[in-house]
């Protein structure tokens, strides 16, 4: 049984299916499920966010509610003190190194949540319009620019937001609740396939 | 049958002949016809009985303030609406619809035997007549009264069809696509801001497609029309949407607006939604909302053929339809000539203008005389003649405030009113804006708005095409670019309760139609005491039908301040409330129903357990695994079998559900003194306490058990359902009492899937996955925790037990839950491994006395109570609820405490919540001093066990109490919490 102790020997599983309606590449768009990511919930004081940055080689972005984008690795800034880091798995062991770096240096807070959250890609020229069936945000490029996060609602569930260009959104969401937003997408998708809402009446 | 069309007039599509049924008989019309216009064309005026009288009753309008025509339309099983405005129903081929309110049917209604004493139903009859026997309401009175009374039957089938929802954003709203709301979008609209324009008509363009003679910028009014729509239709930043009903307009203006999608379109789409649901944020609204003509209040004003002038028009000139052959109009206002002269050139014969007003504007007499119609002014209707359509009316002379007794009578086969013109400041109003009275149109207009707000055109009193245009216009941004030639609004007088020279008490005048309220009710109303406003509105029902009293409200303040002798403009208005119109429930519930009627949190495990043939069971968001029958199990043989399994071999449970809170910061211990009541400082690393969390007022409010991971972080762990309230308390406490504190609390209740090994054998098991962690009894003890491997992948790993057996809590990333459940649950069949579920977890810790904050706490238990003073931290200075708990109340004698219970027949299982008396004997109400909190058969045991909180009970251990049942009084001792194993050896099984 010593075998079995090495390497990692459990399949991945992030619980949650995508109806065809949101996978299938339409002109319109739709919703991917974004692959296993490495996701830390960075705390620390609004003061020392330069020497973090230096410290750890972070592309921490200064403004709240705006995020810097680079290769796989995306960090927003949600509140004063609180900062999300998603990354590919790819610099998993580098960043653990750099956080117990940090750790060490500052009063601060790393906590490991990769697999709390799931994020969605919301895409295509509908994205907006998937998304505002259930987040009550403005979303029009001139109020919500790509680079821009937030932290928000949709429908019954709690999410993170991020524009990453005009037509593509990250989504972030418990667990849990995966289910039931990418449930809601779908009825999007649906709705938005079966009538254009506002359309002009053939007379 | 007679065909009231008329060639080259109306926008419907005369190439597209359709049919529908109107209760079960054929009839013909055309696309773009209402329900009520194709009627009216087919000579049908009679559509309905009344409220409360069953009078026969025909169109008052033809738009969404109709207040008689009420349909139920049918479009097949889940697809019934009751109480649909005909005026707005649009038709397509096959469209079915039904007249309600009466019995046999519509043209011999039995109920209109109401009509013949309605001397016996005076406002409040009902409150006044029903009130004794007081028990017979429920059960005869008001399922009687209900189903006599006059709205459609409700639907009892489920509603076929779906809804969806939007948010919105725009820069400026425009409600109301009239001649004003037009102006104002293109004025808004050129700068490239967003521009929404809503009308709830299934054509934009308002009064402007009842008016088609009006000339704008040179151009007939269709012609501008067409061209305006094409130019704001081409502006990417303007949505035109049409059919769409602003229902209310709510703070920061946020506006809901329901978009109907498919109630016009003959075929169903099971697929398309029915309606939307538009949440919409705007920078700026413009209310541009029109006015509602008023009906005149003079008796027999509600009989089929009544309608309002501007309905005729709008019948005429859109839909291609004369009302009548041989058409009366009865005016006090200027407004109404337009018609009369309009349906003159169309063929129609009007039989007299009769106009309450001695002086008339000499070029409205010139017209009428150019076309041979008389004008009687000076003149006052004082009854009506025809049953189930007006025959006639008989007028009077009206010189110095005195009605002549000499009546003469004008044959007639329809008669238009004019009572003047009512501002739709409905949406205004629910924006919590104030209002004025202005005097010269009788009625309510915009004063101080309270949001960004402007109401242009006749929603603000300013009545005129061109008028309205540069209203419009100006608001949007722009100038007045608009030429524009039409006819004269004019003026007009507003009325209460018209003269007559018939005696009052024997008429029926009526001013809320839908409600059957006359001018008497309002009489008498204020007769009685009533005062306010609000206060006869109520006694009387007047305004309070469907339609919100579009058409009454204002006549009945005008009687009601006559009658008060209050003037107008002291008497105020009644609120106005969204919706605007009826709304259904399917719109505003859009998709959240069934399965996203709110979200099933389910763990990385639940899978497997549904795969397994799991019961679940609710505990907040989450659906938990119950128990696990097998075979023909029910709960209570499976439960017994969990039970046995774990005690004697090896249960795995989903612990998932469990709050994580991840506290982390150099203060984090300091934190954590202040938050739970036991002490932290001293807790090595590596080992966990069970925390004890106290609301301020000193009562238990969550627990769990906390593991010490370093010097500055802990691993929180909550009940399942108190996970987000802890959260919220402890950030609370952070952010608002103790900045000062570095320290940073993150939830972590996802991240982990957590499984629960329990049982002899679970060590065993658990030894040879497990890599950097020395699992040897010595070197990880109870109440410790470890970081390390399983198959590789990290975990902590919490040896800790809810069960008394020898337990671990095995805690990995959760997308790792399942895979790990399954490779134990396979390694495990060797133990006689036994998936379980909550059920048999409450009776492991039952046995063992382990409370469960909610079960047995209720919200006023305090660690006192719970027997579970050891956990707070006696040298501590401070932590939450440390001062309420020196009350005197809570030190006090004779609290209830929480104990064990034994019944006397081990086989009774004592029901949870049962009353606890001290003796069997008393009488009725018995002097009640506990209750039971938890029950359970317990296997281990073979006989029953009970939690229960006595007043003073662990003084009375020893002693007999008695739970009272219905069938029978049963026996109990009260014990010790501990059930089973109570020195604790099975934790050290090895």
């Amino acid at each position: 049984m010593l075998s079995e102790k090495t390497g990692i020997h459990l399949s991945i599983d992030q619980g949650v299916r995508l109806a065809p309606i949101l996978t299938n590449e339409t002109e319109i768009g739709g919703v991917r499920l974004i692959d296993e990511q490495v996701r830390y919930s960075l705390r620390f004081k609004p003061e020392d966010i330069a020497a973090v940055r230096k410290a750890s080689q972070l592309d921490l972005p200064a403004n709240i509610g705006m995020s810097s984008i680079k290769g796989g690795q995306l960090v927003l800034r949600l509140g004063p003190d609180e900062w999300l880091l998603i990354s590919d798995l790819s610099r998993a062991l580098a960043l653990k190194q750099t956080f117990a770096t940090l750790s060490s240096k500052f009063t601060c807070s790393v906590v490991d949540i990769s697999h709390r959250n799931l994020g969605f890609i919301v895409h295509g020229e509908n994205a907006e319009n998937i998304l505002n069936t259930g987040c009550p945000l403005d979303l029009s490029l001139h109020v919500f620019p790509v680079g821009k996060c937030t932290r928000t609602v949709y429908e019954n569930t709690e999410i993170i937001l991020l524009r990453k260009a005009e037509h593509e959104f990250h989504v972030e969401v418990w667990r849990s609740f995966a289910p039931y937003l990418s449930r809601f997408f779908e009825t999007s998708v649906t709705d938005k396939a079966q009538i254009r809402m506002g359309a002009r009446d053939d007379k | 049958m007679k065909n009231f069309r008329k060639t080259g007039r109306g926008r419907i599509r005369r190439a597209r002949l359709i049919s529908f049924t109107f209760d079960d008989r054929q009839y013909q019309g055309f696309v773009g016809d209402t329900l009520a216009s194709a009627l009216l064309a087919n000579g049908v005026h009679l559509i309905g009985r009344s409220f409360k009288y069953h009078r026969p009753r025909g169109f008052l309008g033809a738009g969404s303030e109709e207040a008689n025509a009420l349909v139920t339309f049918d479009r097949g099983p889940g697809r019934v609406t009751s109480n649909v405005r005909a005026t707005t129903l649009e038709l397509f081929d096959g469209l079915v619809a039904y007249s309600q309110n009466n019995y046999p049917n519509l043209k011999f209604d039995l109920g209109a035997i109401n009509d013949i004493f309605s001397m016996m139903f005076p406002a409040g009859f009902y409150n006044k007549t029903f009130m004794w026997p007081k028990s017979f309401w429920d059960k005869v009175y008001e399922p009687v009264i209900r189903k006599l009374a006059g709205l459609g039957p409700a639907p009892t089938e489920a509603d076929a069809d779906h809804y969806a929802s939007l948010y919105g954003h725009c820069e400026v709203l425009v409600v109301g696509a009239g001649p004003a709301g037009i102006a104002a979008a293109l004025a808004a609209s050129e700068k490239g801001d967003r521009v929404i324009l809503a009308d709830e008509q299934n054509e934009l363009g308002g009064s402007l497609l009842s008016n088609p003679e009006a000339r704008i910028d040179g151009q007939l009014a269709w012609q501008w029309l067409d061209k305006s729509l094409e130019t704001l239709w081409l502006r990417k930043n303007v949505t035109l949407l049409s059919r769409t009903t602003v229902i209310g307009y709510y703070h920061d203006n946020f506006l809901g607006l329901v978009e109907r999608l498919t109630d016009h379109q003959g075929d169903i789409n099971p697929a398309s939604p029915r309606e939307c649901l538009h949440r919409i944020r705007a920078g700026k609204v413009i209310l541009a909302a029109g006015a509602i003509e008023r009906p005149l209040v003079f008796a027999g004003n509600d009989r089929p053929g009544v309608m309002l002038a501007s309905a005729a028009q709008t019948y005429l000139n859109r839909y291609g339809v004369a009302v009548g052959d041989n058409v009366a109009v009865f005016t006090s206002h200027d407004s109404a000539y337009e018609t009369a002269f309009d349906l003159s050139d169309a063929g129609v014969k009007i039989s007299s203008i009769i106009d309450l007003r001695a002086d008339v504007s000499e070029i409205l007499l010139q017209q009428a005389h150019e076309r041979g119609i008389a004008v009687l002014t000076g003149t006052v209707v004082c009854g009506t003649k025809g049953r189930l359509r007006i025959t006639g009316v008989r007028v009077a002379k009206f010189q110095n405030q005195k009605v002549s007794n000499g009546t003469e009578h004008i044959a007639c086969d329809c008669l238009l009113m004019t009572g003047g013109w009512t501002p739709s400041v409905h949406l205004f109003s629910h924006s919590k804006g104030s209002l004025k009275w202005q005097d010269d149109i009788g009625a309510a207009v915009p004063d101080m708005a309270n949001e960004n707000t402007l109401s242009v055109g006749a929603c603000n009193g300013t009545f005129g095409l061109s008028a309205g245009l540069e209203e419009g216009s100006i608001a949007g941004g722009g100038g007045n670019p608009f030429r524009t030639e039409e006819t004269e609004f004019g003026t007009g007088q507003t009325w209460q309760t018209l003269p007559t020279n018939r005696d009052p008490s024997r008429i029926k005048a009526f001013v809320d139609f839908q409600n059957d309220v006359t001018e008497k009710d309002i009489n008498l109303a204020v007769l009685e005491g009533f005062k306010s406003i609000e206060h006869v509105k109520r006694y009387t029902t007047t305004g309070m039908a469907t339609d919100q009293g579009k058409t009454s409200n204002l006549n009945a303040v005008q009687i009601a301040s006559k009658a008060i002798q209050i003037p107008v403009q002291k008497i105020g208005l009644t609120t106005f409330r969204p919706p605007f119109t009826p709304t259904s429930f399917g719109a505003l519930v859009g998709h959240r129903a069934d399965d996203l009627f709110d979200v099933t949190r389910k763990t990385s495990i639940d899978g497997w357990a549904d795969d397994n043939g799991a019961v679940f069971e609710p505990v907040s968001l989450w659906r938990r695994a119950r128990y696990f029958p097998q075979g023909n199990e029910d709960m209570h043989a499976a439960v017994a079998r969990e039970c046995k399994a774990t005690r004697n071999e090896l249960g795995i449970f989903d612990a998932s559900t469990l709050g994580k809170i991840e506290v982390v910061g150099p203060d984090a211990a300091k934190f954590m003194n202040l938050m739970y009541t036991n002490p932290w400082t001293m807790l090595a690393i590596g080992r966990c306490r069970y925390g004890l969390m106290l609301h301020e007022d000193g009562y238990i409010m969550d627990d769990g058990v906390i593991g010490r991971l370093a010097d500055d972080r802990f691993h929180v762990t909550t009940t399942t359902g108190g996970a987000p309230r802890v959260l919220r308390m402890m950030e609370d406490y952070l952010q608002t009492e103790w900045p000062d504190l570095n320290v940073w609390l993150t939830s972590t209740t996802e991240q982990w899937a957590v499984i629960a090994l329990n049982g002899p054998h679970a060590r065993k098991l658990l030894e040879p996955f497990i890599d950097g962690i020395d699992l040897g009894p010595e070197a990880f003890p109870h109440m410790a925790v470890r970081e390390g491997t399983i198959f590789g992948v990290e975990t902590r790993l919490f040896r800790v037990s809810f069960s008394g057996e020898l337990g671990f809590e095995i805690n990995v990333p959760a997308h790792y839950g399942r895979a790990l459940w399954e490779k134990l649950f396979n390694a495990g069949k060797a133990y006689g491994i036994t998936p379980y579920g909550t059920e048999t977890m409450h009776v492991l810790r039952a046995e063992k006395g382990y409370i469960i904050v909610g079960q047995d706490t209720d919200g006023t238990i305090t660690p006192d109570d719970a027997g579970m003073s050891w956990a707070i931290g006696k040298k501590k200075p401070d932590f939450v609820g440390k001062r309420s708990l020196a009350r005197a109340d809570i030190q006090a004698p004779g609290r209830k405490q929480l104990v064990g219970l034994l019944t006397t027949d081990p086989n009774i299982v004592l029901e949870e919540g049962a009353q606890i008396v001290a003796t069997p004997g008393q009488s009725v109400p018995m002097t009640m001093i506990g209750h039971v909190t938890s029950s359970y058969w317990s296997t281990t045991l073979n006989r029953s066990i009970a939690l229960a909180v006595v007043k003073s009970g662990r003084a009375q251990t020893g002693s007999n109490i008695y739970v009272p049942m219905p069938e029978k009084t049963h026996e109990a001792k009260i014990c010790a919490t501990v059930f089973y194993d109570p020195k604790g050896e099975r934790l050290n099984v090895v």
